[in-house]
């Protein structure tokens, strides 16, 4: 028997019934009684028709089936009843389960999916990881031509391997481009087929030993860069200078994400990386490695054969006696999702927690609106209830019969949600990144985000309807079926336990926002103590390898006299440190100790004019001068840092004092320069060293400090820079503008934040609200009473507003204790990325103020209607 | 509602066990209809078992999805009219087999507990 058949076998049962009844009748008749008694004398011999039926229905085993269903009817007819207070529950709940899905396709796509569309299971990206060689150690690292060419070669897993490297070129004289160096079977094995325009690459376009410069666009590179014009194929573009023919457009809904704008053959790598042969240098990692598996065979096939074939490189390694000599591979072999790549994984679930969790919230706030909806509901009904539970009605019948208008509510607003799931994903990369979102334009949900918006629903079901099933069951049968409304309340612990929570959710989320809020202008409003205005990154790229060192020498040289001849530029400086960046700290001795002995600094290897061009102030002692000693044999002298001297000498003197690097020179303090904050934004550094550079090394970045026209300063650099070498393509900026360019993209990563956070924040309000009107509509008798007995106004608004500001503070401190471990969540996995510390004084202050202030107007409304009570009016009703 | 359930259930366990054997051998003579079959144990027993449609119905139901008997709309000889009739199958057969001697089993062991043979030495 199968529950769809109910229908067939419900008529079949009827029918039966109905025979036997007549039959029944008939008898009766025969046996003399008058016909129109032989009709309640069958009956009577009968029994009960509907209970025969019900009795019969349990016999067939579907009987749960069909009470769901009654249960599921009679909520949707409860629902029709109050469609306002229905229409608001399905809203809210819409709102934060869409919001929730929506965002969590969007992660899907960018992060859960692999990034091809045609056949994923067949995809196969490996990530190899090398120990003993002195090249990035125990990281996820790349693979060399020659490993590329073995696995191609050797693997009989694959059907087919593709390999690629990003690199960030300038495209014409703008912005620099992401651009894939890929081989020229990797749009086939990105299950790309088909170009929107022209053709993709062919063999013959990455033939070694040749260099055919072609290139093809991306859908989105081509519209918003290159202006969208068919004719373009066949014409010429330039990256880094040079000229690259445009051959054919791929499809932005080609995959689910791509990961470049313009896809070049790899053999062009030494015009995009300023010379620098990783084609053709035997002991380079720079290939990421994808394929597709054969028809039967599984990733752990796969995996087993490749760690053989890179075994058997090591090996060739070891004999070659190359710089990768004594490498050992390990290898991951994943989907070529991003949850799946080993050297992201964790901070990729860190950045999912940390996106879903605020919205997380704005759902439980919903469901915290939906359950004083509902339970308003309960409590208005409580005299149907109370009939129910007295005619035997069971509290897990009653139990089920909330739920189900629950599940109604949610199920309806699950399904309005998929509208937002449809448009949320893009919205939120337009605001982001517009240029972005043209790679991304696929987000398709997928089973995971159904999955995912079917465990909301169900969460949000459960959730919303756990204290009205409370209140039903706590009813007091006798005072509610005599009718005595007043005295069948919900206990106050119910409200004010709404009340917390909804102040708590709002809280974190209003924490979230003042601190993103707050960033962009943390960026560039800060004073890191030193020059942002008039310092100058030139970043040039030169490849000062053994080969071509000579000439990478005269370029430098060039280009410093050349500098310094602009109009405007007073100085340059290299240094090794990069600008907001973590910088691994080494170990700084003190002479006489011995390694591990030493304390953790950082090191910056600078120019003698680091800290004129920087305009850093020397607290003590001197800077450098052109006489001091620079020759990397020679022990020199050194300036420090104040943290430095504070760490290693707290009470003496620090000028004249030695210490000692890890590579075991000597060298004399003979200056203290001021703190800066250059490592993370609005943190000012720990102990840092600045040694004095070789010149001959040709390491570190070139910066430069100017007077006057910023832009003519930085136009000038520029041309001197293309001058010298046209592959050389540079915007160079000022510190000042480079954050500012950051901050701009941390403003419109705020605005979704705020959005989101003032969504929440009106879903608390109205709940708070919704909570206290309720709260005072249950007590109504008690004020009119307290009112007869000699209350004022004043004592009973006092008495609202009272309990409304007891609640927030105890929601309040909640509030803290949840936003705590998530600061200090986003402050491990993000703290270099975005100026955001900890849960500081200003951030408590300001989402404390705010929320105190928006609950207590919430408050307000309700506390005068308590006052407006009249007592005459409110006794009567007793 | 869920009282209705719970004696459904009582009941049951009191009676299903006898009231399906009853039914089993009823059909033994040859098809019959539901009313039939009540009447019919109603009367062999001289009205002592009073038949209750409400388990009647649902018992019926049940052996026919245990497929112990097999339904099927016919009609009746003596009246113009098509009723259910339930036939017992070959499985109805056996199991009738089954619950007889349990049934004989059962009644032995309760009238040895309550009139026990005195063994005269």
């Amino acid at each position: 028997m199968r529950w769809w058949q109910i229908n067939k076998r419900n008529a079949d049962l009827e029918r039966e019934l109905r025979a036997d009844l007549e039959l029944e009748e008939e008898e009766q008749r025969e046996r003399g009684v008058p016909p129109d008694e032989a009709v309640y004398a069958a009956r009577r011999a009968f029994g009960n028709f509907s209970l025969i039926r019900e009795q019969t229905h349990e016999a067939w085993g579907v009987a749960p089936i069909e009470r769901f269903w009654q249960d599921i009817l009679h909520a949707m007819r409860a629902a029709r009843r109050t469609p306002l207070l229905s229409g608001i529950a399905i809203l809210a709940l819409a709102v934060g389960i869409g919001l929730n899905a929506g965002v969590f396709t969007l992660l899907n796509s960018l992060f859960l999916q692999p990034p091809t569309r045609r056949d994923p299971h067949s995809f196969v990206q490996v990530f190899p990881r090398y120990a003993g060689w002195f090249l990035r150690q125990d990281q996820y690292s790349s693979f060399t031509t020659e490993d590329y060419d073995a696995i191609r070669k050797r693997s009989k897993a694959f059907e087919d391997v593709a390999a690629w490297q990003v690199s960030y070129p300038t495209l014409e004289d703008g912005a620099p481009n992401v651009t894939l160096m890929a081989t020229c079977n990797y749009f086939h094995v990105f299950g790309i087929d088909r170009p929107l325009l022209g053709r993709l690459l062919a063999s013959s376009d990455c033939s070694r030993g040749s260099t055919v410069q072609v290139a093809v666009l991306s859908e989105s590179t081509w519209k918003n860069e290159l202006g969208g014009d068919s004719r373009i194929i066949g014409e010429v573009i330039h990256l880094n200078g040079s000229p690259f023919q445009v051959i054919g457009i791929v499809p932005s809904d080609a995959a689910n994400f791509l990961p470049g704008g313009i896809f070049v053959p790899y053999t062009t790598v030494p015009l995009l990386e300023q010379g620098r042969d990783s084609l053709n240098s035997p002991d380079v990692p720079w290939l990421a490695i994808a394929g597709r598996l054969r028809p039967g065979l599984s990733r752990a096939d796969a995996q087993a054969e490749l760690s053989t074939i890179m075994g058997q490189q090591d090996r060739a390694y070891l004999q070659r006696q190359v710089s990768a000599f004594n490498r050992k591979s390990t290898l991951v072999v994943t989907n070529g999702s991003f949850t799946q790549n080993p050297a992201i994984r964790d901070r990729v679930f860190a950045l999912m927690v940390l996106i879903l969790g605020p919205l997380t919230l704005i759902l439980l706030l919903a469901c915290c609106n939906v359950t004083m909806l509902f339970l308003s509901r309960t409590v208005t009904r409580r005299g149907e209830i109370a009939v129910r539970l007295a005619l035997g009605a069971g509290r897990g019948q009653l139990a089920r019969m909330l739920l189900a208008e629950s599940l109604i509510t949610a199920a309806v607003g699950g399904t309005l949600s998929i509208l937002l799931v449809y448009r949320v994903p893009l919205m939120i990369m337009n605001v982001i990144s517009p240029r972005q979102a043209g790679n991304v334009l696929m987000i398709h949900p997928d089973w995971r985000v159904f999955c995912y918006l079917a465990v909301l629903v169900v969460m949000a079901t459960t959730i919303s309807s756990l204290m009205p099933i409370r209140a039903a069951w706590k009813l007091d049968l006798l005072t509610a079926l005599k009718g005595r409304e007043g005295s069948a309340t919900v206990r106050s612990r119910t409200t004010s336990g709404l009340i917390i929570v909804q102040v708590a959710l709002g809280f974190v989320l209003v924490c979230a926002a003042v601190m993103f809020a707050r960033a962009p202008s943390l960026v560039t409003g800060m004073n890191p103590g030193f020059d942002m205005h008039h310092t100058i990154g030139v970043p040039v790229k030169v490849d000062t390898s053994a080969a071509n060192h000579a000439n990478a020498r005269i370029f430098y040289s060039t280009l410093e006299s050349r500098l310094l001849a602009i109009p405007g530029v007073q100085s340059f400086t290299y240094a090794s440190l990069g600008l907001f960046r973590p910088v691994p700290p080494t170990e700084v001795r003190l002479p006489g100790q011995t390694a591990g002995q030493g304390k953790p600094a950082s090191i910056n290897n600078v120019s003698s004019s680091f800290f004129s061009t920087f305009s850093i102030p020397l607290i003590k002692g001197r800077a450098f001068n052109s006489a001091d000693p620079n020759s990397p044999n020679a022990d020199s002298v050194v300036v420090v840092s104040q943290a430095f001297a504070r760490q290693f000498w707290p009470t003496d003197d620090p000028l004249g004092k030695s210490v000692v690097t890890p590579d075991n020179h000597r060298l004399t303090v003979v200056g203290v320069a001021a703190d800066t904050q250059s490592e993370t934004f609005s943190i000012t550094d720990g102990p840092r060293l600045y040694t004095l550079r070789d010149p001959a090394t040709l390491e570190g970045r070139l910066y430069v400090n100017f007077s006057g026209d910023q832009k003519a300063v930085e136009k000038a650099i520029r041309d001197t820079v293309k001058s010298l070498d046209r592959t050389q393509i540079i915007s160079p900026e000022t510190i000042w503008e480079s954050l500012e360019a950051e901050a701009e993209q941390m403003r419109s990563l705020a605005r979704i934040v705020l959005i989101m956070a003032s969504i929440g924040l009106l879903m608390a309000v109205v709940g708070v609200y919704g909570v206290l009107s309720f709260a005072v509509g249950q007590r109504t008798r008690e004020f009119g009473i307290k009112m007869v007995l000699g209350a004022d106004r004043v004592a009973i608004f006092r008495s609202v507003t009272g309990q409304a500001f007891r609640n927030t503070a105890f929601g309040l401190f909640c509030g803290v204790a949840l936003t705590e471990p998530a600061m200090w969540t986003l402050d491990r996995f993000f703290a270099s990325a975005l100026p955001l510390h900890g849960l500081n004084t200003f951030i408590l202050g300001v989402s404390t103020l705010l929320l105190a202030v928006v609950s207590l107007v919430a408050a307000w409304l309700p506390a005068l209607r308590a006052t407006r009570v009249d007592p005459m009016q409110a006794l009567r009703n007793e | 509602m869920t009282s209705i359930k719970e004696q459904g259930k009582q009941r049951a366990a009191v009676l299903q066990g006898t009231l399906d054997m009853l039914i089993l051998r009823t059909l033994l003579y040859g098809p019959a209809h539901g009313h039939q079959i009540g009447k019919h144990i109603q009367r062999t027993t001289n009205d002592f078992l009073q038949m209750q449609h409400g388990s009647l119905y649902p018992a019926l139901h049940r052996l026919e999805e245990r497929g112990w008997v097999s339904a099927k709309w016919e009609t009746a000889p003596d009246r113009n009219r098509e009723f259910k009739y339930y036939r017992l199958t070959d499985k109805g057969r056996k199991q009738l087999l089954v619950e007889e001697s349990q049934w004989k089993q059962m009644t032995e062991a309760v009238s040895r507990v309550m009139w026990p043979i005195v063994e005269e030495n």
